[in-house]
């Protein structure tokens, strides 16, 4: 532990703070998961009581504000977690503003059986023309939009930010797991002894 | 709009299963980053947000069960 030393930095007029801290991975882990899933629930509590109630129910927005905080705070901890910055000012609570006023991503339904092929050739058709494999993020996130807009017949800014947001989440938690694997079991992977160093203060390689 | 005690009481479940799954999280951010970082403070702000849900639900659940929606249907 240790506050050590803290830079201010201004970033597009959001004040930022930078901290050398250190938390144990298991731990970042743990907050991680712990959290990607208190969201998923705090999300379906949330729209399970709007629906019944009403938006502007009393619990309904203090659910959606719950939701807020959890989200934000699985935000902060990806941040922190990647950069070592910690977000300050009013970046998080415009973040909750948002959120609170966004709908709520609706699970897609099963998508019927014709449609499958088709999709998923589109996936694979489109990380082959951008040079990627297709078990990249960036090929999944679109499989998602695309997805997304044949259940509900559209898609918002909201909607797209949150499957983003649902992408970057498996991308660092996998991340986590990788390192992890490599630092504690290096023999398990020859064939990249040595062309990688410790993580640590590297940026992430998406 | 309406909302029945066993429905609820679902909700009300969830929302305390919420409650404890996140309540190590301000834990292990302040014993990480110490009680006045900001993100051990967003953590218990969090954990203060879902525990004001949480009491406004029982409540909530404590009125609906002052005027029950199910009816008794005898032996």
């Amino acid at each position: 532990m240790g506050v050590l030393d803290p830079r201010p930095l201004d970033v597009l007029g959001l004040k930022r703070l930078e901290f050398n801290l250190r938390i144990p991975e298991a731990d970042f882990e743990h907050l991680i998961r712990t959290l990607s899933e208190a969201r998923s629930r705090a999300t379906e509590l949330a729209a399970s009581i709007s629906a019944r109630l009403g938006p502007d129910h009393r619990l309904a927005e203090l659910a959606n504000a719950a939701a807020s905080r959890v989200e934000n705070m699985l935000r902060e901890i990806q941040i922190f977690a990647t950069t070592g910055t910690v977000t300050t000012a009013g970046l998080a609570d415009l973040h909750g503003a948002l959120q609170s006023e966004s709908q709520p991503v609706t699970p897609a339904p099963v998508i019927p059986s014709e449609h499958v092929p088709t999709e998923m050739q589109a996936t694979a058709s489109f990380a082959m023309q951008a040079g990627l494999e297709p078990e990249h993020w960036l090929p999944m996130f679109v499989h998602d939009l695309i997805s997304q807009v044949r259940a509900s017949g559209g898609i918002t800014f909201e909607v797209a930010e949150r499957l983003l947001q649902q992408r970057k989440d498996d991308f660092l938690r996998d991340f986590l797991i990788a390192r992890r694997m490599y630092r504690t079991y290096p023999k398990l992977f020859p064939e990249i002894q040595g062309e990688i160093g410790p993580p640590e203060g590297h940026p992430i390689q998406q | 709009m309406t909302i029945d005690a066993r429905e609820l009481n679902e909700l009300t479940r969830k929302a305390t299963e919420l409650m404890s799954e996140t309540a190590d999280v301000p834990r292990i951010l302040r014993n990480q980053l110490g009680d006045q970082n900001q993100l051990a403070r967003a953590a218990e702000q969090m954990q203060d947000s879902i525990e004001n849900f949480l009491q406004e639900l029982r409540c909530f659940d404590l009125s609906a069960q002052a005027f029950p929606t199910d009816t008794f249907e005898g032996p």
